[in-house]
């Protein structure tokens, strides 16, 4: 399968704080990939690198074949990396349906616009329901909802997903990963960062353990640990 | 009295389309980067002084004049962001040092003006000759065009940033950057749009005033401070309140005038505002955060 996304020693971080030491992950077209680890580990700073929110410090990031390390945000959403952002409050004052329509800016999200709006309506038929209200006036579930809506629109060549169903309930977490099972039906390359283990492996091919800023091993789905390799992965050999 | 009245209500609604087309210009620009323009005056004189001298100097008509002032003020207005504003983006501080280089910037052009134009007073054309009532009060037709103009204005503003892509655009970049990146918005072109735009707002607004007061350095500097007023009285958020403040001010500017004189009305107006932020921190017209 050939390469979409290439991850090539990136190393990256803060002002002061270093925080990713050489992550070498890969995404192959049509394939989704889930990454998971321990809060604080690097995982979000990852996806903001390859966005281009923060430039690493070496390595190098390919897209499609195209170098696209240190590239502004914005040319790397018009190439179709899209990313729905951990915690993404969006835009407080705008309505849902002025967001979904904005979030479709980039010139290849243009054509084709109001089909792409109906299909996250399909998605997400409460967005659909909230057309006039304001994003700050949304609940933690349908914010989470409109953010991968934006994405949606952007037409994401591959889609990144940080940690969609945090802190929502039971029944909204199920609501939400039975939306990005549905996307991933609709045959759009994933990474998804989820906690969840179990769900990761029915989404996805292939799983990234992220750990100190490290990939710290990958698990494919055909030879995937059990239960209790993947708690004892999670918390740690001190546990032994 | 009833005499006066009139005419002074009349000329506060002519002040107050004034800080109307300043203050939108104002605050196109702080809520897209949340960044006060302290050269915003500097600009509509810019636009003014090089109205003068493309219509009257060059003879080549006051609406090639217009343009060149306008233009003028653009330039100028984007040349501030990518020098003065630009270099501090995402620093902690960016508001504060932004007061300091736009100041400066607000200097530099006026000190820079008055050394290529010199000293004397200089004049506008106006646009539309004549007279007409508003009220039973004579006014100018050019001074009549300012109060039609700026509700105009300021209705094409708001339709601008409440429908278009581009306009959308900027309340995106101003209420969350790093989203509004994300769903491929260039975020350091969008303000350089913003400040583009309220450039070309200062000039359009300085090519205005430039016809019924006249041309010196300190055209658009002298407004420049009740701007800030109006613009901070709205609760530096929406168009709606913004011009709603400005009107405001403008009215209570020509009463203080004709009641107080124009020593007192500065310090009446500064104590209006403090008092008002005491017990509506948001603004006049600003709703709770
Ligand atoms: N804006 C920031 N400035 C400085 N340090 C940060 C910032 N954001 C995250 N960090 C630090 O980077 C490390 C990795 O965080 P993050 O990438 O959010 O981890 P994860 O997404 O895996 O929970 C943490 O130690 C965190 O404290
Ligand atoms: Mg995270």
């Amino acid at each position: 399968m050939s390469r979409l996304l290439d991850v090539q020693g990136v190393r990256a971080g803060y002002a002061t704080v270093p925080v990713l030491h050489g992550i070498d992950l890969h995404v192959g077209d049509g394939e989704a990939i889930g990454l998971f680890g321990p809060n604080g580990h690097g995982k979000t700073t990852l996806l903001h690198t390859i966005s281009g929110l923060l430039t690493p410090t070496s390595g190098t990031i390919l897209f499609d074949g195209q170098d696209i390390t240190g590239a502004k945000p914005s040319a790397i959403v018009a190439a179709g990396l899209v990313q729905a952002q951990q915690g993404n409050t969006l835009f407080g004052d705008m309505g849902v349906e002025e967001t979904l329509e904005l979030a479709a800016f980039s010139p290849r999200a243009r054509d084709g616009w109001q089909t792409r709006l109906e299909e996250v309506h399909s998605l997400f038929p409460r967005l659909a329901e909230r057309r006039r209200q304001r994003a700050k006036t949304l609940s933690g579930g349908e914010r989470q909802m409109l953010s991968i809506g934006c994405s949606m629109m952007c037409n994401p060549r591959l889609l990144i997903l940080d940690e969609p169903t945090l802190g929502l309930s039971p029944r909204l977490k199920a609501e939400l990963r039975d939306a990005i099972s549905e996307i991933a039906r609709r045959g759009v390359p994933l990474i998804v960062v989820e906690q969840d283990v179990e769900f990761l492996l029915a989404l996805a091919g292939r799983l990234y353990l992220v750990e100190q800023g490290e990939v710290a091993s990958e698990i494919d789905r055909d030879n995937a640990p059990d239960h209790q390799e993947i708690m004892d992965m999670y918390f740690g050999k001190q546990a032994h | 009295m009833d005499g006066v009245l009139i005419p002074t209500l009349v000329s506060g609604l002519l002040l107050g389309s004034l800080y109307a087309l300043m203050a939108s210009g104002l605050s196109l620009i702080w809520t897209t980067l949340g960044v006060f323009n302290f050269a915003h005056g500097a600009l509509m004189t810019v636009g003014a002084y090089f109205a003068w001298t493309v219509s009257e100097q060059l003879g080549l008509g006051l609406f090639t004049g217009f343009v060149a002032g306008i233009g003028a003020a653009v330039i100028a207005g984007v040349l501030i962001e990518l020098l003065l504003v630009r270099p501090f983006y995402g620093n902690r501080s960016m508001m504060l040092i932004t007061v300091m280089t736009t100041l400066a910037a607000s200097t530099i052009l006026e000190r820079g003006i008055s050394i290529i134009w010199g000293p004397r007073l200089k004049q506008l054309p106006r646009v539309v000759e004549g007279q007409v009532e508003i009220f039973g009060a004579p006014v100018s037709a050019h001074e009549a065009l300012i109060i039609v103009l700026a509700p105009v204005v300021l209705l094409a503003l708001w339709w601008y940033t409440g429908r278009t892509r581009s306009g959308r655009s900027l309340r995106a970049v101003g209420q969350n950057a790093s989203s509004a990146a994300l769903i491929g918005i260039d975020v350091p072109r969008t303000f350089s749009l913003a400040f583009g735009l309220s450039a070309a707002l200062a000039g359009l607004t300085g090519v205005l005033l430039g016809s019924i007061r006249f041309v010196t350095p300190g055209l658009g500097t002298d407004p420049l401070v009740n701007a800030m007023i109006v613009v901070i009285f709205g609760g530096l958020g929406s168009m709606g309140a913004t011009a709603g403040a400005a009107y405001v001010i403008g009215m209570m500017e020509a009463l203080l005038i004709l009641w107080l004189g124009l020593y007192w009305t500065p310090a009446v107006l500064f104590m209006a505002l403090i008092l008002v932020l005491v017990f509506r921190p948001n603004g006049l017209f600003g709703r709770a955060a």
